[in-house]
This record gives C-alpha cells, structure tokens and sequence, in this order.
C-alpha cells in the first residue's frame, strides 16, 4: 500500500520551476530518503506533501485524502519537522514538549507520560529545565524532533533532522526512527549525508534541480549504478613515478594521487588489481595496505549530478 | 479542545511572563499615582461635560485605554516571534488553519486587554472613585473599549509584524507607532487648551476615541458625540482588522 501517491507534481517560483513534474509513490511502513545537493528542491517538496504550499500543477496524494482539496485532513495525520529550527525561545525544554502535545489536543495524563518518555528517548533530562533559547544548536534540534513524537500520526516528514547533531546523538536518533517505523510508522526523510540515507532508507529518490533522476532501494541503485570499485592503494614510500607506471593499464582511472596514497576508479577492479600488484612487484614499490572497496551511495549520487549538471 | 482555544492557551503561556505583568502594573501605577498626584498641583481640574475632573481621575481612566493599547503589542509579538523562530510554519503543518491562527490571536489580545483594562480600573480606582458615575452601561462600554481597542491596536501591530523581517525595524517601528498613539491623545492631557494643529492630531488618532469612550463609561457622560466614536472605533477597527487578515494570510513560508 502507498502512503505518498505524487503525479506530474510542479511548482515554480517565476520563472524558476524548483519542482518539474515529478511522479512518485511511496510505500507504507518504511523508510523514505529523499536525497538530493543543496538547491535540489527537497524542501520545497517537502512543504507541497506537507500541504504548507500549494502546487502549480499535478495531485498530490496523502494517505488517500487528496492533499490540495483537503489540507487539513492531511495535517492532522501527519508529523512535520522542518529543516528551519522552530521553538517556542522562552519555555523550557519540558515546557515546550507538553504544550505542543497540547497544541494536538493529547490529554494531560499522556502528554506527560510521552513527555517524560521523549525526554529520556532524546536525552534531554539534564536539560529539560533548560528555556529553548539558552540551549546548542544540536539540542534544539533534538528537542524539535523529540517534540514532533508527542502526537500519533500515520506519517512523518523530516527535512534534514540530524543536521548539528554530534555523530552519537545522530546515529541514537536514526536507531529511534527505525524502531518507530518498526510500529508502523512511515517516515519520509531528506538528507544530503550519504551514509545516513544508507543506513536508514529502504528506498531513496535522488533529486537534483527539481526533478528525480534515480528511485530505488539503496542496493538496487548500487547493483545498478555502482558497477565501478574504487582501489585504494596505501605505499610505504613517496613514488611519484607510480602514475606513469599504472597508466599502461587498462580501464584504471586514476582519481586522486598523492605519491603514497591514490584511488583508482575501475568496472573491472579483480583484473585491474592484480595487474596494479604485478606492476608494484616488478617495480619494487612497497605497499602498506591495498584494498578494493564497493562503490558507495555518496559516489552514485555525485556521479548521477554530475551527469545531470553535464546533460543540462 | 477546539483548535482556537489551543491555540490561545499556547499565545497566553509564551507571551505572559513576570515581567510583562510587571510592567503593565508598574508603568500605570506610577503614572496615576506619581505623575497623577504631582502634576495635579499645576492641572487642578479637567472640564468634563458639566462637571469637572481631578487629574489623577482624568489620568487614572486614561490610562486604562493606554494600557489596552500597550499590551495589544503582544499581538505584534506573537506574529514576530513565531516568524522567527519557524513556530508559524510548525502550527501550519499542523492541525490549524490560517484563520484558527489569526482568530487564536485576536482572542489572546482581547483577553490580555480586558485582563489589563480590569486591573488599571481596580488599580486606578482609589484616584477616580470620587468622581466615578456607575450605571447598567458602565461595564458593557469598557468591555466593548477593550475588546475593539485591542483588536484595533493589535491588528496594527499584526501588520507591522507580517511587514518587517528585522528585529531593529520591527522593534523602531511598532514603538514610535505606540509612542505617538500615546502622546498625540487625551490618555495623559485633554484636548482642549492643545494648540490647534496637534489637537486636530489628537482627533486622527483612534487612542483618543478609545480612552473617550472609557471615560464616559466610568464618568457616566454618553454623549452623541461618545456614540458617534464607538462607530468610528468599529469601524477603524473593522478595517485593520481585514488588513491584517489579508497580510497574515498571504504571508509565505
């Protein structure tokens, strides 16, 4: 079953078409990554799929409540985070968690159960006597995300919810977001961290300049797009030398060189690493460590901009 | 819970704070009972209709429309602030509408004018209790000055807030608005006796129809020209009110 049904979606700002035409479902149940670089228009589809602005033209399909015709209907089933902060800067952490549990009519008794709850789940106990205003960047984004759990919703949009956050209070709210999809929930996630989106995503829609370019699940993109391997070659010694050297070598790119550390791009890499080791052997070049890694999600995604920055 | 009613419950939790309520105690007592007292030696009697006024009561009523006028700021504020800090995007993505949000406010402001308005009328009351004239329309004329004052004053600064993005524009702007509705009406001195141009002044600006109005309610002096006030009042209160409406709700995230 879908929960995000998108046909011929549009928006534009003047001249400037920041969504074009974009057909899309999502399924319900998992984990959504919109990906995309910055300019891309995932806010901006984030704000027509969260009824905030209207289209210029298509339908919009939320949870089968027709989203331009009855906005409302949507919202009260769905969760929003946004990329901007948004706090209330004089309350204090569990201040503002019980008000906005209020704001969506949760009665008291509850309020203050998920209150205490969330401020457990997102450690925010230490600083939950704390006014919005006074905390970090990190913690009021982690308070802006605990505070969107205080109500039940079918649905939850986060427009790049881990930004600011340290590397542990990220990985902590990607393991919470995939329990609470466990119960359920879908989540419709916007990031440009790469690893996130492999971590957390069982499908993702890379977008760049308002339109989708790729829509798949994360090892569907690789299988698909990810052909090459990246050879990592670590020598003991500066060889300058070395580029010439490997240059004989078929379908070996070599993208980054340093004289003891370089990175080579191949689709064949079982044939090319065994011809870089004869290379090295019948040179006397010292190797520290040698390796063939994966092409990773991040290179799939700067490769199709790439493209699409050269195709247009 | 309706929506309107969360929604003011939310407006009052993050706009009353024990500062405000300082101030909107502070400033008038020391207004009545300072400035009220001290000048009374050089002003000893206001005219007012076919009585006469002590200053202080004169001072006292006036600053009940003053003080109205001055918390209608929170309006401002509300709309400012949530602007700022992402909360209006937030409360839209929610389970509110537009109007929810704009009717939450006008509600907030008329129960913040009509809670400030009964404490300058008790605070003020030692200083007009002498001259006071209580009658069946007493109360319903300062409960109609607060809530159309508020929703006057408020819709201003509603506009002014959907108008500005800076702090400073905001702040200079909504405060030398204020000051002048302040200082060019009959809240602090009466019209007459006031050089010609600015008591024609006094006459543009709608505090003075407001604190007039207040007056003949607690003075017991409804006049036609009272009445002829109240609709020009409304009226102006009307139109800003649609005003603001129209920005709020065109207003882009």
């Amino acid at each position: 079953m879908f929960c995000i049904n998108v046909d011929n979606l549009s928006k534009s700002y003047g001249s400037v078409k920041a969504v074009n035409s974009i057909t899309m479902s999502v399924k319900s149940g998992q984990v959504f990554g919109f990906l995309g670089p910055n300019g891309a228009g995932k806010s901006t589809i984030i704000k027509l799929l969260t009824t905030l602005i209207q289209p210029s033209s298509g339908s919009v399909n939320i949870l089968g409540i027709d989203a331009i015709k009855n906005p409302l209907k949507v919202r009260h089933k769905i969760g929003v985070v946004l990329q901007q902060p948004s706090y209330e800067p004089t309350l204090t952490v569990e201040k503002s968690l019980e008000k906005y549990g209020m704001m969506w009519n949760i009665p008291k008794t509850e309020s203050k159960k998920r209150t205490t709850e969330l401020l457990k789940d997102f450690d925010l106990i230490e600083i939950r006597k704390k006014r919005n205003e006074d905390l970090s960047i990190g913690q009021r984004r982690r308070v802006q995300v605990a505070r969107e759990f205080m109500h039940d919703m079918d649905l939850l949009f986060l427009d790049e919810p881990t930004v600011g956050l340290d590397p542990s209070a990220r990985r902590k709210l990607l393991d919470y977001l995939k329990n609470r999809v466990k119960t359920g929930l879908t989540i419709f996630f916007t990031t440009h961290i790469l690893t996130e989106a492999e971590y957390l995503c069982d499908e993702i829609a890379i977008m760049d300049k308002g339109k989708i370019l790729a829509f798949d699940t994360p090892n569907a993109l690789k299988n698909r797009f990810g052909k090459d391997k990246t050879i990592k070659i670590h020598l003991i010694k500066n060889r300058q030398e070395i580029k010439p050297l490997l240059s004989g070598i078929p379908d070996c790119k070599i993208d980054f060189n340093t004289g003891t550390n370089i990175t080579i791009h191949s689709t064949k890499s079982e044939l090319v690493l065994m011809k870089i080791l004869r290379v090295l052997n019948d040179n006397g070049i010292d190797v520290d460590d040698l390796s063939a890694v994966p092409t990773n999600l991040e290179e799939i995604f700067l490769k199709m901009v790439e493209e699409n920055v050269s195709d247009n | 819970m309706y929506p309107i009613i969360r929604l003011v419950n939310r407006n009052l939790t993050i706009s009353i704070n024990p500062a405000f309520l300082l101030w909107q105690i502070i400033f008038p007592v020391i207004y009545i009972f300072i400035a009220g007292f001290a000048y009374s030696s050089l002003i000893q009697e206001i005219p007012f209709g076919p009585k006469g006024l002590a200053y202080p009561a004169f001072l006292a009523s006036g600053m009940i429309g003053f003080n109205i006028m001055n918390s209608t700021l929170v309006s401002g504020i509300i709309i400012w602030n949530d602007r700022k800090y992402g909360m209006f995007e937030q409360i839209m993505s929610g389970p509110f509408t537009r109007s929810n949000y704009i009717l939450s406010n006008i509600c907030t402001i008329g129960i913040i004018g009509l809670v400030s308005a009964a404490l300058i009328a008790i605070i003020g009351y030692p200083a007009f209790f002498d001259s006071i004239d209580f009658s069946f329309v007493t109360i319903p004329l300062i409960v109609f000055a607060a809530v159309t004052g508020s929703v006057l004053f408020g819709s201003i600064a509603s506009i002014i807030a959907t108008k500005l993005k800076s702090s400073e524009g905001f702040n200079v702007i909504l405060n030398t608005a204020f000051l002048f509705f302040a200082f060019v009406s009959t809240a602090f001195y009466p019209a007459e006796g006031a050089p010609e141009p600015l008591r024609t002044a006094f006459y543009l600006n709608p505090l003075t129809y407001l604190v007039d109005v207040i007056r003949a309610g607690i003075f017991g002096e409804i006049t036609e020209i009272v009445i002829l006030e109240m609709g020009i009042l409304t009226i102006i209160a009307s139109t800003l009110f649609i005003i603001a409406t129209k920005l709020l709700t065109k207003l882009d995230f």
